[in-house]
Parts: structure tokens; C-alpha cells; sequence
């Protein structure tokens, strides 16, 4: 992880999270209350969602603040979970 | 394009998991072998970064919005196995950690977006020369896009018609949705993952350089003409 957290790697991930946080503002402006080709396709159809076998303890959030909590959660678990799942498989190999 | 539970049939669901798990393994595999530090370093940096850019849904007109998948992106820098690897991460922890995403759609949603969309990038990108790799990024992204929601559109299709119509959605009714809507997101994919593979190129052209994890071992000929 040491490398993640290297001067240039926190430059890396500092800009990402700044264009994410920008954005957001777009998603929140233009997007936010409209569903996607797949969800569109299913009111079209007139399918409900069933209920889900699982809920995450999670959400993406329903407003600019919250979602940008929960994107930064998400983006250092996708990280770290990454990582270390590539590292597994490289230690595998040695 | 993220199935949700209960939307497809059964049946359609295990072979989907079914079909994800042997690709899993064979990424695994390979990953096992070829992976090395700069790449590991690549794949989690990218991995979260496409994560936060599929939060960011953008309008495509008729009330319909997409989103990056990032498969070509993922693709294009690290080969097609890192990139499964890379979409299937993402998608466990959208489902496991955000509930985006059915658990039971998970093998098909890791099969559209990840194995599909990954494979169909990289075979359409080699297809260009090297002096037009940059046209090849932009055609491999939307290929990515379209040809996932094909399947997904299949799956839909064949869900509908084994269930009677209790799961998935009539194809004369999909088929047309889908395609166009995802047509028209494939090209919102291409300008972005042909504006940051442009951009790297010229801030950082060795990361294009890095080996690209395959099934053979000579990976020249992928190099992204910086």
C-alpha cells in the first residue's frame, strides 16, 4: 500500500476524488431523477423491481452531500479491497 | 445496466453465475501468474476510480441516463484479465456494500459488464493498427457498451420467453430500448475513456506501456501509440 500512498499516488487519488466531486454537481443537475437505459427499459415494460434478497448497509445517497460521503466510502473500499485481492493473487504465485 | 434481483429467471441467473465463475477462474489463474507491482498498484487506483465515475450517471436525452461501465478503460491499460478482475471487484462491492445490483443477478451482471464488455474491448481494439490505436479506443469503448447490452437484452429476452412472461422483459420491447439507449450511452463511454487513455498518453505514456495481461505472452502489439 505504500506506493498507493506516495506523494505522486495522493496526487493521483486527490484528483480523482476532486473530479468525482465535480462531478456530482453535473449528476445532481442534469441526471439524478431519471433511471438508467436498463430501468427505463423495464417501465417501458411496466415491470416493477422485485424485492431484493439482500440489502447493502449502504446507499448511494439522495442528496449532493451524502452522496459524496458515500462515493468517497466506497472509492477507498474499492481501493483497499483491490489491492488486496491483487496482492493475494501475487503472493499466490511466490 | 446493473440487473437487479428477481428481474431475470432462474435459470438464466445460475448460468450466468455459472458461465462468471469459470471465467473468474481462469482470470484468477492467469492473474496468479503475470501480475506484478505496477500493475497491482494500477488496478486498485482504477478500480476505485471507475467506481466513483459510475456514480456519476449523464443525461443521454428522452429521460434516460448512463453511466461509464469503464470495462475498455480497465481494458485498454492493464489487458483484458485484469480488467474482469477490475469490474468484478467493483460490482461485488456495489452489490455486497450499496445493494446495486441483485446478489442473484451478480454472475450475469459480472458476465455482461465485466467478462463481455472486457473481452469485446480488447478484441476490437487489437483489430486497429498501431498508428490508430487512439480511433481503436474510442470504437473498442462503444463495442464494450453495445455488445454487453445485447447480452443483457438476450438475457432478458430468453428470461421472458422460458418464464411465460414472469421474468425479464419481451425482446420487441427490449431489444429496441436497450440498443438504442445503450448506443447512445456507448458513446458517452468512448468520449471518456478515449479523453483519459489521450490523457494519460501524454502525462504518463509508460502506463500504457505496462505489460498487458492476456492469454499469450507477446504483448506488443496492444501498446497505445502515445
Amino acid at each position: 500500500m505504500r506506493e498507493l500512498f506516495a506523494r505522486k499516488g495522493l496526487t493521483v487519488l486527490a484528483a480523482i476524488l476532486v473530479i468525482f466531486a465535480v462531478g456530482l454537481v453535473g449528476f445532481y443537475m442534469f441526471s439524478a431523477d431519471y433511471g438508467d437505459g436498463l430501468e427505463v427499459a423495464m417501465d417501458d415494460a411496466d415491470v416493477e423491481e422485485s424485492e431484493p434478497v439482500y440489502t447493502g448497509p449502504l446507499d448511494y445517497g439522495d442528496n449532493y452531500l451524502s452522496s459524496l460521503l458515500m462515493g468517497i466510502i466506497g472509492f477507498f473500499i474499492v481501493l483497499s479491497s483491490g489491492y488486496l485481492l491483487a496482492r493475494l493473487l501475487r503472493k499466490n504465485d511466490s | 445496466m446493473h440487473i437487479p434481483d428477481g428481474l431475470m429467471a432462474p435459470a438464466v441467473a445460475a448460468l450466468g453465475w455459472l458461465i462468471a465463475l469459470v471465467f473468474l477462474a481462469l482470470t484468477i489463474k492467469l492473474l496468479n501468474k503475470k501480475l506484478d507491482n505496477r500493475q497491482i498498484t494500477l488496478m486498485s487506483v482504477l478500480a476505485a476510480g471507475i467506481f466513483v465515475a459510475q456514480m456519476l450517471n449523464f443525461p443521454i436525452g428522452g429521460g434516460t441516463t448512463g453511466h461509464l461501465i469503464g470495462a475498455a478503460l480497465a481494458t485498454v491499460i492493464l489487458g483484458p484479465f485484469a480488467g474482469i478482475m477490475i469490474i468484478t471487484v467493483i460490482l461485488i462491492i456495489q452489490a455486497l456494500v450499496f445493494g446495486d445490483g441483485g446478489l442473484t443477478a451478480l454472475g450475469l451482471n459480472i458476465l455482461n459488464m465485466g467478462i463481455i464488455g472486457c473481452l469485446t474491448a480488447w478484441y476490437v481494439y487489437r483489430l486497429f493498427p498501431l498508428k490508430s490505436k487512439a480511433a481503436g479506443v474510442f470504437v473498442a469503448a462503444w463495442a464494450s457498451v453495445f455488445i454487453a447490452a445485447l447480452a443483457c437484452t438476450a438475457e432478458l429476452a430468453v428470461s421472458f420467453s422460458i418464464s411465460g412472461g414472469t421474468h425479464g422483459i419481451s425482446g420487441a420491447i427490449a431489444f429496441p430500448a436497450m440498443l438504442v439507449s445503450h448506443s447512445i450511452i456507448g458513446i458517452g463511454e468512448a468520449m471518456i475513456t478515449a479523453g483519459v487513455v489521450a490523457y494519460l498518453a501524454k502525462i504518463s505514456p509508460g502506463m500504457l506501456r505496462l505489460p498487458k495481461i492476456t492469454l499469450s505472452t507477446d504483448n506488443r502489439e496492444a501498446a497505445v501509440d502515445a
